[in-house]
């Protein structure tokens, strides 16, 4: 499931000096916007305690910019602040983000829900390498070795419609899509053998609701499976009630998610769930040749009908 | 609520047959909250009513579930009889025992079980059912007729006539349809053109009816009473306002050679061109594919010498939004073609016929015009290869039709009667020419129709050949018939000058995308469907489309006309009142958990949702979450299967209620 790091290229994908110069031009975009007065806080990154790692950081004052880095280690979804889910952030007025290409499609989608104006948030956009893996050794630049699954088969790494754009990529080493090799592994299996891994998986895991918590896109005030009156989904974790929770994230997800894998990383029962987003992500590719998040979209293809929509699927 | 009324109907032999519906009553007894249960022969007769309203009486009963048919049948029946009773209509559920239970079950203990698990998830339905109060919604007093044929124009002039504004929309460039390609018409041989052109000039002179020709419809939005139809207006290239009619740009445009459609390809027509001489418009259109100025960008005869200048190569196909309360739809019909059909097809071409590549073998629709006075022959028959008058022609019925090996199970209805008119007009007009025809039945059902074949055989001498035709090839001049007659059991062989297939009528090809966005149902043939086969046969299944003519099966001039009236009487009915009473049936969103995604207003096909803002008493905007405008709602349920978080629910069909009839199994 995991890199695994001996046997992989451990050279680096991208210079230091470039991270020095992505951090440098945040820092400055930063201080002018707070210095002009265009936004109440910069969302970004700032390093962590422990070594080589990074939190999200909400700077309000030009004091506090130094903060703001730049790293393999920025692996988290900002576009999360954005969202009803974390009013406490977003009601403090006008956001500067620091968004990767996921980010950004995920800003997109939520431009899209009505649940931002573009207006509302300056995007300081990344052009971005990949991040690390959840299991990365910190010690690593980011190489082979330590990138993350979902950044090898990234389509994103240059930002799009943001207000600013940060760092210049060098022509980046073609890396073997670990989650598509594993994805056609799952679509050549049988149906029960496929029903067996997943229950397999789900029976796991243990409802801390992470995967929720950490995604961009699940902003309901109040989730559908939270509801006792009628209970949809039950809260305990049994397999029954674990397999219908992921089933409807899945489902909630299509033609939505913006392929982040943030899911992924917080589980702490190393559920793969991207490959259930990737999963829904190609069928809306190969049905209606749409992909979310590349543009804010009024209407996607789940929420709109067209006469020549496929209707292969019903018998 | 635990006061609740069962009533299972056998429904005559219906239910009974297959359900034990004693057994049903009495297990319905015993579910909590059921104070008084029974069975009764016919529910919704007069007696079934009393017995309900009586027991609501005598048990105080506050809900009431009725074990019988389908909801779309008799729920209105028993809304009415508990309203009388003094119970809130909503409170009455239909446990549907026969449609989703006895009429597709054969054993009887099985059915039984089935029949009380279906009560059973009613009776916890009817528990959180609440008192609702009917909506009312003003009337949009304006119809919509789709399609300028004889059904739409009779049905356009019947409404038009009552006072209401009319939109007539048809797609060719004049109203008609088949009707004036026709040369007589059976039974009584009256000139076609002679009949219809009246009425097609009453249609463009009538005050009432606005005329959209060249035109489709593009998007229907909306609901009975208050519908709202996009047409899209083709580009015409010539200003309607401004041309005359006067016909000089078709006199003048140098292409000519483009086959003309209305009169089956027989004869030619200009690129600037009005489809036959008394077009109502009489405005000519031009076929862009067709002509030279836009092919090539040369030419600009018609613009050069139309006096009025109202040639113009820069029009654009236009929007119109047209308001309607009620729609007639009356597309009419495409014959069928013995052509090769595309692989895969269900229906199959007739290649023994020659697929449609023998010039001398026509159908029935281009005898009618080689017939006609007005058409490319001047009604002489002159056969399509050479224009030699036919001597030994041969009239072959059901082709198409009734071959359930060639992909169409049904009787086009028609043929029968046009195939002894055609013998008829051939014989009137070649005095020495001898008619054959073969086929399976003559069905003359219909005032003087079966005198009218009679008259065919007895005394037009057309020879009648009961049997098929299995062969039909090209032998130097002559088309070699081989067929049989069964009657004596021989093999036969025929050589024609000309040969007239009598093919089936088919819906309109496009007519299942129409049906897409009017939201009506349609067969396996495309046929729209009526709402009820005997009861309701003009309405559609939904409320406010109505059905004319031969969109909804094959049908001849007279029943398109009387259908016409029918559906016109319908829109009348619905027009008689300002307000119309709808079901209380409608979503509703919890604001406090609503999410203002607006998922809900992405899906909606009503267009019902809208934005709600909430403020706080000091005014600030606290958030935005979707409204439903409970007029306008037609409680689909969409919205409700869409929203993430499950904020909206519509009255009747709560989740709660769902989940409470899912556990009761």
């Amino acid at each position: 499931m995991n890199n695994k790091a001996q046997q992989l290229d451990v050279t680096p994908l991208v210079e230091a000096t470039y991270y020095q110069a992505v951090t440098a031009a945040i820092r400055s975009e930063a201080i002018r916007l707070l210095g002009e007065g265009k936004v109440a806080a910069v969302v970004g990154y700032r390093a962590g305690r422990r070594n080589n790692s990074a939190l999200p950081a909400i700077v309000t004052s030009i004091d506090q910019v130094d903060q703001l880095i730049f790293s393999p280690a920025c692996v988290n979804n900002l576009a999360l602040y954005l969202t009803k889910a974390k009013n406490e952030v977003k009601g403090k007025g006008k956001l500067a983000l620091v968004a990767k290409g996921c980010d950004l499609r995920a800003v997109a989608g939520l431009l899209g829900e009505n649940q931002l104006k573009r207006d509302d948030v300056h995007l300081i956009g990344i052009a971005c390498a990949g991040v690390y893996g959840a299991e990365a050794d910190r010690g690593l630049p980011l190489c082979e070795a330590t990138i993350a699954r979902k950044c090898r088969e990234c389509t994103v790494h240059e930002p799009q419609r943001t207000d600013a754009v940060t760092g210049i990529l060098p022509k980046l080493k073609e890396l073997p899509h670990l989650e598509s090799e594993e994805l056609a592994r799952l679509e050549a299996m049988t149906p029960k053998e496929r029903w067996d891994y997943w229950q397999a998986h789900f029976a796991r895991c243990i409802r801390c609701l992470a995967c929720r918590q950490v995604c961009p896109f699940c902003y309901c005030e109040q989730c559908l499976c939270d509801k006792n009156r009628p209970q949809a989904v039950e809260s305990s974790p049994r397999p029954a009630g674990n397999s219908a929770w992921h089933i409807v994230r899945a489902m909630h997800l299509a033609g939505r998610c913006s392929a982040c894998a943030e899911c992924e990383r917080g589980c702490p029962m190393d559920i793969p769930l991207n490959l259930l987003n990737r999963k829904m992500a190609k069928e809306l590719k190969e049905l209606y040749a749409y992909e979310a998040g590349l543009e804010p979209q009024e209407k996607g293809p789940l929420t709109s009908y067209k006469e020549d929509d496929d209707q292969s699927f019903i018998k | 609520m635990s006061r609740i009324g069962v009533f299972v109907c056998h429904c005559g032999e219906n239910i009974s047959r297959t359900v034990d519906v004693e057994q049903v009553a009495q297990a319905a007894g015993a579910l909590s909250g059921v104070a008084h249960a029974c069975d009764y022969k016919y529910m919704c007769s007069d007696p079934g009513q009393n017995l309900l309203k009586k027991a609501v009486a005598d048990h105080n009963l506050e809900g009431i579930v009725v074990a019988a048919c389908s909801p779309r049948m008799h729920e209105k029946t028993f809304r009415k009889a508990a309203a009388s009773a003094g119970v809130n209509p909503f409170l009455v559920e239909m446990a549907n025992i026969r449609e989703h239970c006895s009429w597709v079950h054969e054993d009887k203990a099985e059915a039984t079980a089935k029949a009380s698990d279906i009560v059973t998830m009613l009776v916890e339905r009817v528990k959180k059912d609440k008192a609702l109060a009917p909506i009312t919604v003003p009337v949009t007093k304006r119809a919509l007729v789709i399609g300028g044929g004889i059904a739409g124009i009779q049905a356009a002039l019947d409404i038009a006539d009552c006072g209401h504004q009319v939109v007539l929309v048809e797609r060719e460039p004049s109203i008609g349809g088949h009707m004036a390609q026709l040369s007589e018409t059976f039974p009584t041989l009256d000139c076609s053109q002679c009949i219809m052109t009246p009425k097609m000039v009453d249609v463009a002179n009538h005050p009432n009816i606005t005329l959209h020709t060249y035109s489709e419809i593009e998007q229907v939005d909306g609901y009975i009473g208050n519908f709202r139809i996009t047409v899209r207006k083709k580009a015409r290239s010539v200003d309607m306002g401004k041309c005359t009619g006067c016909g000089v740009c078709m006199a003048k445009c140098p292409q000519k050679k483009i086959p003309n459609n209305f009169d089956r390809n027989l004869g030619t027509r200009p690129a600037i061109y009005v489809p036959f001489p008394q077009a109502v418009p009489n405005t000519p259109v031009i076929d862009r594919e067709n002509c030279t100025w836009f092919k090539t960008g040369k030419c600009g005869v018609c613009q050069k010498v139309c006096g009025p200048g109202a040639v113009d190569y820069t029009q654009e196909d236009e929007l119109i939004v047209e308001p309607v309360g009620a729609i007639v739809v009356a597309t009419g019909f495409e014959l069928y073609s013995i052509a090769e059909k595309p692989k895969g097809s269900p229906i199959k071409g007739y290649g023994e016929f020659g697929h449609g590549n023998l010039p001398d073998v026509i159908d029935g629709m281009t005898f009618e015009r080689l017939a006609s006075a007005s058409g490319p022959t001047g009604g002489k028959i002159q056969r399509p290869s050479d224009g030699k008058e036919p001597k030994q022609i041969v009239f072959v019925q059901c082709v198409g039709s009734r071959a359930r090996e060639k992909g169409i199970s049904y009787c086009s209805k028609i043929c029968c009667m046009y195939t002894a008119k055609h013998t008829m007009l051939y014989k009137h007009k070649v005095h020495d020419g001898q008619a054959y025809v073969f086929f399976m039945d003559a069905r003359t059902p219909g005032k003087g129709y079966d005198e009218f074949w009679r008259r065919a055989v007895e005394e037009e001498e057309a020879v009648y050949i009961r049997g098929m035709v299995s062969r039909l090839y090209q032998k130097n001049d002559k088309i070699v018939v081989m067929g049989s007659d069964i009657s004596v059991g021989v093999q036969v062989e025929i050589e024609a000058d000309l040969v007239v297939l009598a093919t089936a009528v088919q819906a309109r090809s496009g007519a299942d995308s129409l049906a897409q966005k009017l939201g009506i149902s349609y067969d396996g043939y495309n046929f729209y469907s009526e709402a009820h086969a005997k009861l309701r046969p003009v309405e559609c299944a939904t409320a406010g489309v109505y059905l004319a003519g031969a969109c909804q099966g094959p049908k001849d001039i007279p029943d398109s006309v009387s259908q016409a009236s029918a559906a016109a009487a319908k829109v009348m009915t619905l027009f008689a009142r300002d307000e119309l009473e709808r079901e209380p049936i409608v979503a509703k969103v919890v604001d406090r958990y609503c999410v203002g995604c607006l998922a809900c207003k992405k899906v909606c096909p009503y267009g019902a949702v809208e934005e709600k803002e909430i403020r706080d008493r000091q005014g600030t905007l606290l958030k935005v979450v979707a409204f439903v405008n409970p007029g306008v709602c037609g409680g689909c349920g969409t919205c409700q299967a869409t929203c993430p978080s499950k904020s909206v629910e519509l009255d009747g069909y709560t989740d709660e209620q769902i989940m409470a009839m899912i556990e009761a199994l």
